[in-house]
């Protein structure tokens, strides 16, 4: 192999792990505060790229534009579904909670695809096969910037949770429900916001396939695999893991592709989930017990 | 009781027997089920229909799977979400064996138990060692369906993304193959009663005492001496095993089976999830009560609905799962228990048996 495919297929692994990085980082904190594995994850995705799909054919606007609009639907649905329903099953069997997300992603996906049908979508823009040249490399357009957008969000967020008030409230709650409650911080608006927040940078990820990414409405099934083995590797709850645990699938995807074949990749993750169960359950960052 | 017997002598055994029965929940759930089986037996004397005779079979079927799954994840409290990976493997055992090797399914079937068992073991062996999260159980039965459809989709031998046929010829019993529906009905509800006095004796023995005190509380149980780890990987061959023979039988009478079509998340709600939990999730009867509401109420639903719209079924049973868990976590189980305990207190003087139901 030379060193320019090698290097090629490390952009392409660290462009596709960005986007990784931000769903899981998603599933992490609502795991991380809530206790609760959102089997409906990768749904909030598809909603984030059919919202960039929706204001794209019905009104001609960019997907880029519609990120911030995305961001506020998918966050008010986020927090609706945590008010709704999961706040009532919190105490339950965890058997339950996980019917429940499985009931919601379905309808979901059963909704879009009621309303825009289970045909593949797409979205056509000027930039969509635009390419740079540099360091005899080669980066789509589309797919840099949705890199640079994926980690600049992640980094906010990481201010946003370490440096405000309420990121240190969220923090609390996730350290210990109970000791927050005492000092006063409202536990369960922590919960709706972090079921948003969750729901939203995922659908933004959703958003920033969008420009070169075709739709189908079960798309969502796949990346909340892929989210699952993340933060498995980046141990659940730990923010930095997801991260770089986003970074390090996507890399071992894109060889894993370039070795079998892209269909194939899924298996590489699925060793990988299966080597840390067996050797590190704790994940990369975690203590040595689960 | 003799003394009560001889003292009443109006009191014959099989009086006593029955007064036995009713005044314990378990026997009653037990009862209701075989007056159900033995009704869906009658059907085909009023239903002449063979599309609603297909819905029937349908719905024995999910019952057999239901129960299935009701051991792991009702009695036991694993979360094997994606159970129909153990369907699907049963499936593709039991049509490979026949197309390639002529194999009859009568024996197919078993060997589809068998293999789905050991695969049982395998993702037991993974997953269910003492101490680790019991979510990653469940996130990795996902990834495993979704790894085993891509696997599949590619595998040649198995059809690959064309699928499978099943090769049909001319009927013949040995080949279960039949012209007619009946014998396909009654050959579902045969493993129906198999599936409940398999589930009735685990519940009853000692083992079943076990899961349930692993899904109460697993390390409550192992503090007192419980091979959990042992107990969890049992509890997972046992629905394996059961789910593969289940299989075997869908894609008997389905004849047809597609990677995409079988791994998917959808119709492992449809098939395994929606019956026990509308039924009542841990309970005997929730498995057969539940499969027998779930596919002719969708079915219904479906068409009435939304005509048919790409899409519909998914909604229909995304809100079949929300619903019952917001609204009935018992599910019609839980309300017949409740109904069941009001009777016993009504009209007579013994106090209702507590019920075991319910991981909720």
């Amino acid at each position: 192999m030379s060193p320019e495919i090698f290097f090629q297929i490390i952009v392409n692994g660290l462009f596709t792990g960005g986007i990784y990085a931000l769903v899981a980082i998603g599933l992490t904190l609502i795991y991380g505060v809530l206790v609760i594995v959102n089997f409906a994850h990768g749904e909030f995705l598809m909603l984030g790229i059919y919202v960039a799909f929706l204001g794209y054919s019905l009104f001609g606007v960019d997907p880029y534009l519609i990120i911030p609009i995305a961001f506020v639907l998918i966050f008010g649905l986020g927090a609706l579904i945590q008010r709704g329903l999961v706040q009532r099953v919190l105490d339950a069997h965890p058997l339950n909670q996980i019917i429940l997300l499985v009931g919601v992603g379905m309808l979901l996906v059963g909704l879009v695809q009621f309303f825009f049908s289970a045909e593949p979508k797409a979205i056509h823009v000027p930039y969509e096969t635009a390419v740079i040249s540099a360091f005899g490399l080669r980066f789509a357009i589309a797919r840099l910037v949705a890199f640079f957008a994926s980690m600049a969000i992640s980094f906010f967020l990481y201010l946003f949770l370490h440096y405000t008030r309420t990121g240190k409230a969220i923090r609390a709650v996730s350290q210990s429900r109970d000791a927050a409650r005492l000092m006063g911080i409202n536990v369960t608006f922590i919960y709706y916001l972090t079921f948003g927040i969750g729901a939203a940078i995922t659908a933004v990820a959703g958003a920033l396939l969008a420009p070169n990414h075709r739709m189908i409405p079960t798309m969502g099934q796949s990346y909340s695999v892929i989210a699952f083995v993340v933060v498995v590797l980046g141990t659940m709850g730990n923010f930095i893991g997801a991260f770089l645990g986003g970074l390090i699938i996507g890399v071992v995807e894109a060889f894993a592709g370039f070795y079998l074949g892209g269909d194939v990749k899924i298996i590489a993750s699925m060793l990988i989930f299966i080597l840390i169960l067996l050797f590190r359950p704790a994940g990369l960052f975690g203590r040595k017990r689960a | 009781m003799t003394a009560e017997n001889s003292k009443n002598p109006s009191n014959g055994p099989v009086r006593n027997w029955f007064r036995g029965v009713l005044l314990d929940w378990d026997r009653t759930q037990m009862l209701i089920c075989f007056l159900l089986v033995g009704l869906l037996a009658l059907a085909p004397l009023f239903i002449h229909s063979t599309y609603y005779l297909g819905i029937l079979i349908l719905a024995a079927i999910y019952a057999f799977i239901g129960i299935s799954w009701n051991i792991v994840a009702g009695f036991t409290g694993q979360l094997l979400i994606a159970q129909i990976i153990f369907l699907g493997i049963g499936a593709y055992t039991t049509i490979v064996l026949f197309n390639y090797y002529l194999v009859s399914p009568w024996v197919g079937l078993l060997i589809a138990g068998l293999v789905a068992g050991l695969f049982g073991i395998v993702v037991a062996l993974i997953t269910l060692r003492y101490g680790l999260k019991v979510d990653y159980f469940a996130l990795f039965t996902i990834a495993l369906m979704v790894a085993l459809r891509t696997l599949f989709l590619k595998w040649k031998f198995v059809g690959g993304a064309v699928g499978m046929w099943f090769r049909l010829t001319e009927p013949s019993f040995d080949k279960m193959i039949f012209a007619d529906k009946e014998p396909y009905l009654y050959i579902a509800l045969g493993l129906v009663v198999i599936g409940l006095l398999v589930q009735y004796r685990i519940y009853r023995s000692k083992m079943g005492k076990y899961f349930l005190a692993i899904r109460e509380d697993e390390d409550a149980a192992a503090a007192l001496g419980v091979n959990t780890s042992l107990y969890k990987t049992l509890a997972v061959v046992i629905g394996a095993a059961m789910a593969g023979v289940g299989g075997g039988f869908y894609v008997m009478y389905v004849t047809f089976i597609e990677p995409p079509q079988v791994f998917n998340l959808g119709l492992n709600v449809e098939i395994v999830m929606a019956g026990p939990i509308i039924g009542g999730l841990g309970s005997l009867a929730g498995p057969l009560v539940g499969a027998l509401l779930n596919k002719p109420f969708a079915e219904i639903m479906r068409g009435a609905l939304t005509e048919g719209r790409s899409g519909s079924s998914l909604i229909v049973y995304g809100a079949f799962l929300v619903l019952t868990i917001m609204f009935m976590p018992r599910g019609v189980t839980g309300v017949l228990h409740t109904i069941y305990c009001w009777i016993i207190r009504r009209f007579t003087s013994e106090e209702p048996g507590e019920d075991q139901n319910g991981a909720a």
